[in-house]
């Protein structure tokens, strides 16, 4: 067509060049949360194939991929032996190169989680790395459970009760929980 | 993957906000934090985001309320003007930055832009050192432009894997930072020969969720490599373990690099793909020049193994790296012949007839006309092909209509930019800078842009005399008074 070879006379002399570029650039543009989306159904595949015992975790029922609400059963020798514990996850569009925000759902008495169910724990802050994820945060805060850092504490009382008073202590925390049904 | 705490964030929580605040902070080097005063409550100099939040009287605040400003300064980070990497540009730039600086430092600037022509901004949000390398090992290896070393790099990054598997890293947590670096390198490779520009590169990294990808498979590597060699780092740590130094100072996103990690990047990633990367600290050490150090293979005896190792060179501020470039570096980044003509056109069209084309046709063009010389540098092409009479002008057929007279000056195409032809100047051709234009319009002539007068001998600029000026007034005040 005349139009086209027109067209192509009055090109710059490098439009190849420019082709190229577009080329090299528009090829892999991932969207945040599309990319944030793949990674969590990753995780989410991971952690329904392999068998941590005492964690599991699921999206929540909404669809909307980015809540998720996990569960992980107080270890053995523990105060929280045989306990089970409820925790919302809610990630930001920037996962995983930032954290979950995490919050124990179901009330717990605990040095290091406070009233509201915040807890402070290093990976879930300034510790956080991109290769961290749902499974290994889960596995923390069940480690936290038996190991807290009575040295920081979110509750002062249960840090000062923890290694002097095990008979108190484990009558407040039992009086503290309660399974999430009964709420 | 490791699923054990790694111990536990010091001091510092809802309930004791004055402590938490400067640890958030020391994580991020370069990210300010509003000012807390002791009880936690906000001072007057709150960046305008936390004044929407309703203070309620201090004796009325809540854990909940206090917790909610703690979650607010906590994720606060102030905006960083500017793009992930910036445009290459005149390190002149620099320069003028620090002209008011310490005398050092306006030195150090002075000489800089002789030796290292160009420079490139790297944005400071605490990954920039990491970017900084991130981007010039991809640019390097573009400007060398050998397809075959690139796709060598591509296999190589790919059997680093194992390296990651190594210091435990899980396949299905890594792959997908991983796939982002070798998409990179295969689309570099298979741009060239003809993309010879920046701007793919520049739009990959411009990109945050490909920046970000690339930026964390090399700090995974970069922990990987130092858990592989703990022996040749431990020595630097004073207090940490290679393990715990990686999981705090190196795999956390937005963790600015220090000095040991950049080792061990330039180690895991620069040396072994035959470049190497020489930094300039700019620094208030004494000194007339920058502070240089040059990282690059050696053999026994402290030898360069490879002088010639293609090289690329960060500019280091303390706490933060930009991207320098020798003259000669940006020479061979734009050697193409296209971009050759560039180098032309841009100081002939832009030096000599930026005006030109923001006149309407239809205004006076015979003011144009009255200037002597106007018409030679329009021309550009094939000087020898073109004799005053016969000009038939090859510029493009729309324009040959025009009688010599009427002088092309009419824009075609884009108006005020740079309308590229598919006639090329001549190899040896070089316009002279404004060769015959004296400018002796009448206007011209009578304007203040002409320096004729100094030559005058009798010539005496006007001066304002405070004294007469004051009492002028002052007269004629009296005079209008009376």
């Amino acid at each position: 067509m005349d139009y086209m070879m027109d067209n192509s006379q009055n090109t710059a002399p490098d439009s190849v060049n420019n082709v190229q570029s577009t080329k090299l650039s528009t090829a892999p543009r991932k969207q945040d949360t599309l990319s944030v989306t793949k990674r969590l159904q990753t995780e989410l595949m991971q952690l329904m194939m392999s068998s941590a015992p005492g964690i599991s975790a699921f999206p929540d029922a909404d669809g909307n991929l980015l809540n998720w609400t996990g569960t992980i059963t107080g270890p053995e020798g523990t105060y929280y032996d045989g306990l089970t514990f409820k925790l919302t996850f809610s990630f930001p569009n920037n996962y995983p190169y930032h954290p979950p925000t995490v919050l124990f759902k179901t009330p717990i008495y605990h040095p290091n989680v406070d009233f509201s169910g915040r807890i402070c724990l290093d990976i879930l802050k300034d510790k956080w790395s991109a290769v961290y994820n749902v499974q290994s945060v889960l596995l923390s805060l069940q480690s936290l459970l038996g190991e807290p850092n009575n040295a920081s504490p979110l509750n002062g009382q249960a840090a000062e009760l923890w290694d002097k008073d095990p008979v108190e202590y484990k009558r407040l925390m039992l009086a503290r929980h309660r399974d999430l049904d009964e709420v | 993957m490791s699923g054990q705490r790694q111990g536990f964030r010091p001091p510092g929580t809802v309930f004791a906000s004055s402590s938490t605040l400067p640890l958030a902070a020391a994580s991020r080097p370069g990210v300010g934090h509003p000012p807390f005063s002791a009880t936690g409550v906000f001072t007057s100099t709150a960046p305008q985001r936390h004044l929407n939040f309703r203070m309620p009287p201090l004796q009325t605040q809540t854990a909940e309320a206090l917790a909610t400003l703690q979650k607010l300064s906590n994720e606060y980070e102030p905006e960083i003007e500017g793009p992930l990497v910036g445009k290459r540009q005149s390190s002149q730039a620099i320069t003028a930055e620090y002209q008011n600086a310490d005398e050092i430092f306006v030195r150090k600037t002075a000489v800089l832009p002789q030796k290292y022509s160009h420079y490139r901004t790297v944005k400071g949000d605490g990954n920039c050192g990491w970017r900084a390398i991130a981007f010039s090992y991809f640019e390097t290896l573009h400007r060398i432009g050998d397809k075959g070393r690139i796709l060598e790099e591509l296999t190589r990054l790919k059997s680093l894997n194992n390296l990651l598997n190594q210091a435990g890293f899980a396949e299905h947590l890594y792959e997908d930072f991983v796939q982002e670096t070798l998409n990179l390198l295969s689309e570099i490779a298979y741009s060239l020969p003809t993309s010879s520009d920046d701007a793919g590169l520049l739009k990959a990294f411009n990109d945050p969720g490909i920046s970000s990808a690339i930026i964390t498979h090399f700090r995974l590597l970069t922990s990987a490599w130092m858990k592989t060699h703990v022996e040749a780092y431990q020595p630097f740590l004073l207090e940490d373990t290679v393990e715990q130094y990686c999981a705090s100072q190196i795999e956390p996103y937005q963790v600015e690099i220090e000095h040991i990690g950049m080792n061990a990047l330039i180690d895991a990633l620069i040396l072994p793909a035959g470049l190497a990367v020489e930094i300039l600290y700019l620094d208030r050490s004494v000194g007339v020049e920058v502070n240089s150090h040059k990282f690059e293979r050696m053999d026994a005896s402290g030898a360069p193994l490879n002088p010639d190792a293609p090289t690329f060179r960060l500019l280091y501020r303390p706490g933060h790296y930009d991207i320098l470039y020798k003259i000669e570096d940006v020479a061979a980044l734009m050697s193409s012949p296209t971009n050759l003509q560039v180098a032309y056109a841009t100081p002939v069209t832009y030096g000599t007839f930026q005006p030109v084309p923001v006149v309407p046709v239809s205004s006076d063009m015979s003011t144009y006309l009255e200037i002597p010389g106007m018409s030679t540098p329009f021309v550009p092409v094939t000087p020898s092909a073109m004799s005053p009479d016969t000009y038939t002008s090859p510029v493009s057929p729309a324009l040959s209509t025009f009688s010599t007279t009427t002088l092309p000056l009419r824009p075609v195409g884009d108006i005020g930019g740079f309308r590229p032809s598919k006639y090329e100047l001549e190899a040896e051709f070089h316009p002279s800078p404004m060769p015959n234009l004296p400018f002796q319009t009448p206007t011209f002539r009578n304007s203040h842009f002409n320096p004729a007068h100094f030559r005058n001998s009798d010539f005496q600029p006007e001066m304002w005399k405070p004294d007469t000026a004051d009492s002028g007034r002052g007269h004629k005040d009296d005079s209008s008074r009376h």
